[in-house]
């Protein structure tokens, strides 16, 4: 599975996507096109080279390298069409020559910046001296282009006498036969380069994506240091130290509130979490998926400590989807979806994130139905988080609370936009198979109708 | 040789016209040669895109610009590969226009060529300080169709505007259109503490009391200026709008009182008719302008696009006269 693809479901990981500084529309491509790794050998030699690039990145005494070489990545412009005319052997026009002439000497640039910055072994790069020689008869080492005079005998005696016309106001005539007898040389010129180009079209294409590949691994480089992630480890469980979710995090910290990192361990098998409204168990669910996906698309993790489990994708059930335009209703779309997920988890092993399952229908069959979702996902070899209001579901797989209200805070005013600072977001584990009843608790916070609340209490109470 | 010293003194000029067919490229083929004459290192580019050889409203045989050694010209991809010049590629640019990559150019042997350029003041800016980093002595825009808002004094130093039969062939309305125009681009300056403290509002409508505070009028947009129930003129007579002004504004104000001083960003940001304008200021009101652009001639082209053909000499006089400002017929120039 591809980038572009993951950035449909994930709306948190098109944050991380969008924060990232890439400097050139190929360099985005790059990143668009990059896969989600499953094999644990690549994922460690691509944390190797982006280790390297952060390495480089923070080298204060070869920064001069390290602007020369962002600045080329600037400069990268994208020749695939250019790339696929050369190779159907269709001739270039002299802005195409140039193009590559210009790739070359910015390749030959960068190859500098990148010794420079001791990260040739990381990035290597094609050598393109023979393909720039092609375009600079006159050796002049310049990425400057037009069919210069050595290219054909003619062209000198003729230029020479065009010149001389047109200084003069000669005779338009002639003036006009020149000018279309240096077309056609021109024109000849251009075929000539373009089958002699044609040889390279291979390390042209490469020397593109490496600059490409360089600016996206730069990008995740620049972003790791940024956001002080962290390169995980890999094992059999996914484990957090610290775990944030860096759209919630810089959300937060532009409406000035506290945002509290998490600790969690989840294994091979289903994971209940439980928990009171609004204490963050639906964004403990996408961090979780964001940070995964994060980390086999060759990223490091928003965490102070990591360790992740590999898995051939990540699916999720988060019900912010707006599916009414299909013409579907909220439990239908969600239902459709968890369907989806379990045909997914028969064949592969997956990371499976569904919050509160069968939430919009009766309790009866909700309860049932999230029952038959844990005892189906526990046989399957996935990795499952399922959020749940729902208590006494009879099943004996783990739970994990988040521990909520702090208790002794019941006589301080509370408004919504205070509420955070008095929630517990850290989990703990939770052996009974209830769940806490808080609704009208958070309701009376949110200063919701008095009348309303009062009732239901008093419903409750009988 | 008029005007060209005067242009020496800028590091960047416009060619705006009345209309179409009002004589830009002439005027530009003018200045080039006489700058190739003195040596000056120039770079041209245009806006939008306007280089076709035949005019395509009128049909009319559309004169290319000749470019001399050593001038830098950025044009559009299609338009460089079918130059007469020979010249020498030296930028892609990634800003695509519906004619492919811009391009900059520095020509080996003089030619004709076909200008285009970017379709936004935004590129355009930036092209231009392009142009500059490339060592130019004056960037020249070659202006498209009736756009105007490159001669904007934050695009370019200075201006040049294009007239003629094609604005009409009655030299009476003539002499109206244009001398609204240069009405417009010759608005009085506000002082430069006032407009060092209006420059980076980017949009509303805004009053300046009588003590120099700055206040918000809280109006969005100039269409919703009636749905405004409060007083416009609560806090005092001087307003800056920092749109666009409309006939609309102009109206309204017109109908509220006299004495109000109305602060365009620039002349380009003035869409407002001469009948509108003429009742708003007869009613002493007036308008006047962050930053004044400077006007360093009018040329005149007496030929219409449908071959009708004025007096050269009276009607140059007659403008002169109305305008109090030299106009010039380029072609009898050069002959």
């Amino acid at each position: 599975m591809k980038i572009k693809e993951l950035l449909k479901s994930d709306a948190g990981f098109q944050y991380i996507t969008d924060s990232m500084d890439l400097m050139s529309a190929a360099g985005r491509r790059a990143m668009l096109n990059a896969t989600f790794c499953t094999s644990a050998a690549d994922l460690e030699a691509e944390w190797d080279r982006l280790e390297e690039a952060i390495r480089a990145t923070n080298d204060i005494p070869n920064r001069r390298y390290y602007i020369d070489l962002r600045h080329c990545l600037m400069c990268l412009h994208d020749l695939s069409g250019t790339f696929a005319s050369l190779a159907n052997h269709t001739p270039l026009n002299e802005v195409e020559l140039f193009e590559i002439k210009n790739l070359c000497s910015l390749s030959r640039s960068a190859v500098t910046a990148i010794e420079g910055l001791g990260l040739t072994p990381t990035l290597p790069m094609p050598d393109c001296s023979e393909p720039f020689a092609i375009l600079d008869p006159d050796h002049t080492g310049i990425a400057n282009f037009y069919i210069y005079d050595s290219y054909d005998p003619e062209l000198p005696t003729l230029r020479r006498e065009l010149n001389a016309l047109q200084t003069s106001g000669g005779d338009p005539m002639r003036i006009s036969d020149l000018l279309a007898r240096q077309s056609e040389i021109q024109n000849r010129v251009c075929v000539r380069l373009s089958d002699e180009l044609h040889p390279w079209v291979g390390t042209l294409v490469k020397t593109m994506e490496q600059m490409a590949y360089a600016d996206f691994l730069l990008a995740r480089a620049e972003l790791a240091i940024r956001w002080n992630l962290v390169r995980p480890a890999i094992g059999d469980s996914i484990c957090y130290r610290k775990l944030v979710n860096p759209r919630i995090k810089q959300r937060n910290e532009e409406m000035h509130l506290r945002y509290q990192p998490v600790d969690i361990e989840v294994h091979s098998g289903v994971c209940l979490v439980t928990g009171a409204n609004m204490a963050g168990k639906t964004v403990l669910l996408k961090s979780i998926g964001t940070a995964q996906i994060m980390a086999q698309c060759g990223m490091f993790v928003p965490a102070e400590e990591a360790t992740v489990c590999l898995v051939e994708g990540v699916v999720t059930s988060i019900g912010d989807d707006q599916d009414e335009m299909n013409g579907l209703s909220s439990y239908a779309s969600e239902i459709i979806k968890i369907s989806n997920i379990l045909q997914a988890c028969r064949s592969q092993r997956m990371l499976v994130l569904i919050d509160e399952p069968a939430r919009t229908t009766n309790p009866v069959e909700g309860k049932a139905l999230v029952q038959a979702i844990i005892r189906i996902l526990e046989t399957l070899p996935s990795i499952t988080l399922i959020t749940t209001h729902y208590g006494q579901l009879g099943t004996d797989c783990r739970r994990l609370r988040v521990k909520g209200f702090v208790e002794g805070m019941e006589n301080i005013p509370l408004t919504p936009q205070s509420i955070n600072r008095f929630i517990d977001y850290s989990l703990t584990e939770d052996q009974s198979d209830n769940v806490p009843h808080e609704a009208l608790r958070i309701a009376s916070i949110l200063g919701c109708d008095e009348q309303l609340i009062s009732l239901a209490q008093e419903n409750i109470n009988h | 040789m008029p005007f060209i010293s005067e242009i020496l003194r800028h590091k960047s000029l416009s060619i705006v016209g009345l209309e179409k067919n009002t004589g830009k490229t002439v005027c530009l083929n003018y200045i080039l040669h006489r700058m190739n004459q003195l040596g000056i290192h120039v770079g041209v580019t245009s806006i939008g895109v306007d280089g076709e050889q035949v005019d395509s409203v009128f049909a009319t045989a559309k004169p290319e610009i000749t470019l001399y050694r050593g001038t830098h010209f950025i044009t559009s991809e299609k338009h460089y590969l079918i130059r007469q010049a020979v010249s020498r590629l030296v930028a892609v640019d990634d800003q695509r226009t519906s004619l492919g990559p811009l391009v900059t150019a520095e020509v080996l042997i003089q030619g004709k060529v076909l200008l285009s350029g970017a379709a936004t003041t935004a590129v355009l800016k930036r092209q231009i300080q392009n142009l500059d980093s490339m060592g130019v002595d004056i960037s020249i825009v070659d202006g498209a169709l009736s756009r105007l808002s490159l001669a904007s004094p934050t695009v370019t130093d200075c201006m040049i505007l294009a007239t003629g039969a094609a604005v009409s062939a009655n030299v009476k309305q003539l002499i109206a259109k244009t001398r609204h125009l240069y009405q417009l681009i010759c608005l009085d300056e506000v002082d430069e503490t006032l407009r060092n403290r209006l420059n980076n509002i980017e949009s509303g409508i805004w009053a300046i009391d009588s003590e120099g505070e700055i206040h918000d009028l809280e109006i969005a947009s100039v269409f919703l200026i009636d749905r405004s129930e409060k007083d416009i003129l609560r806090f005092g007579h001087t307003l800056f709008a920092a749109g666009a002004i409309s006939d609309r504004l102009l109206k309204i104000l017109s109908a509220k009182g006299k004495d109000i001083t109305l602060i365009a960003r620039d002349f380009t940001k003035i869409f407002v008719t001469p009948e509108v304008y003429v009742d708003y200021t007869r009613r002493g009101n007036r308008l006047m302008v962050l930053q004044r652009s400077k006007l360093i001639a009018i040329t005149l082209n007496p030929t219409s696009p449908q071959g009708f053909l004025l007096d050269s000499k009276s009607t140059c006089d007659a403008l002169s006269d109305a305008l109090q400002t030299p106009v010039y017929d380029v072609k009898k120039i050069e002959q």
